[in-house]
């Protein structure tokens, strides 16, 4: 039977348990890293809420996108994973407030986003698929049993990306 | 970087609750006349709250969640939320417009602007309590309103917050309304800067 784990803000979670599910749910500014690698089974996904620390401090923290990235390939490369064989794909990174004189302050999920992009690049993972941006919270599942990721916005179905 | 648990003594907390105390009811107040019903402060509470906790204070995080949010600027800059359910925030408009409860289906753009202006007078009479009594200068700004996921709204707390603070300072309350059970949120998360220099005197 398959289960659902929640990963939460600053969380990361790997599993080799092809009845597992991760899910981060309602990602709104902060972005969702899942990974997996098809030969070993192996599926991670991180939960990463800010780009960077500010003044390098906390910069063990996975709650930064950058620190939790590589965290999160370290943790999986120690099932066994492969960093040149993972499927990676992103979601999140949304701008939750479109109020005028509020908006551009608060565009964290941007900030998120460039990161993201830029560490994994610094890595060599070439990103598969993304649904990021935009004013819309989403929900990322990453399916342990074959490493398929869908995303679920409100009001709307779970749909593969 | 100092920390909000050094300053957080019993005598500031019970100094803010006094000062949040009043001003969520005067809040009330604004609130009540606005819908003409009758509306109590259920609870209010004053705590330090670990920020990747925030999203368990409410329901499910994928639950459809409309928030009415504004900053507050000047000498007491922080964000304040009003965070309700979906299908009440829907009950709300039809007081607001005066309609019978289970009138409005949907939150088009009117509907959204009666919400906002709900949350202007709220937060205008929070504000204004707290400014007349502690001397200082804040002005709200216009108010934003979000329909989505509980906890994408909720990021936007946690990561305006969370880049100088593991933790922060929440004032909630819940109104209690009734004709209608359901509780609304009210949060009040002042800013880090105000909070130290507060508590510092």
């Amino acid at each position: 039977m398959e289960t659902s784990i929640g990963v939460g803000l600053g969380e990361i979670a790997v599993s080799q348990n092809r009845d597992q599910i991760l899910v981060a749910f309602g990602l709104g500014s902060c972005v969702g890293i899942g990974a997996y690698d098809p030969v070993k089974g192996v599926a991670g996904l991180l939960h990463a809420v800010l780009p960077e620390p500010l003044n390098g401090s906390d910069v063990e923290s996975t709650k930064y996108v950058k620190n939790g990235i590589i965290k999160l390939f370290e943790q999986m490369e120690d099932l066994g994973a492969k960093k040149d064989r993972l499927i990676v794909r992103m979601a999140g990174g949304a701008n939750m407030l479109t109020s005028p004189g509020l908006s551009k302050t608060f565009d964290i999920g941007t900030r998120n986003i460039a990161v993201a992009e830029q560490v994994l690049g610094e890595q060599k993972i070439k990103l598969i698929s993304q649904s990021v941006g935009g004013n819309t919270g989403r929900t990322l599942r990453v399916y342990v049993s074959d490493g398929k990721m869908t995303i679920r916005m409100i009001g709307e179905k779970e749909t593969t990306f | 970087m100092t920390e909000l648990k050094s300053i957080f003594t019993e005598e500031f907390v019970e100094l803010l609750k006094k000062i949040s105390t009043e001003g969520i009811i005067n809040a009330a107040k604004g609130f009540a006349g606005m819908i003409g019903t009758e509306l109590n402060v259920k609870s209010s509470s004053v705590r330090l709250v670990k920020l990747l906790d925030i999203t368990k204070m409410l329901g499910g995080p994928e639950d459809e969640t409309v928030a009415i949010y504004l900053k507050s600027e000047g000498t007491i800059a922080g964000q304040m939320m009003l965070v309700l359910p979906f299908e009440k925030a829907m009950g709300l408009v039809d007081q607001i417009m005066g309609e019978p409860i289970g009138t409005t289906k949907a939150l088009g753009q009117m509907e959204k602007s009666a919400l906002q202006e709900l949350g202007n007078i709220t937060g205008t009479f929070f504000l204004n309590y707290v400014a007349d009594n502690t001397g200082s200068y804040v002005r709200p700004t216009p108010p934003a309103v979000m329909v989505d996921m509980c906890a994408a709204i909720l990021d936007i707390v946690i990561a305006t917050a969370g880049i100088e603070n593991e933790e922060v300072l929440m004032i909630d309350a819940e109104f209690l309304q009734g004709e209608l059970s359901t509780e609304i949120q009210f949060w009040v998360i002042p800013d880090p800067q105000t909070i130290k220099k507060y508590g510092a005197k």
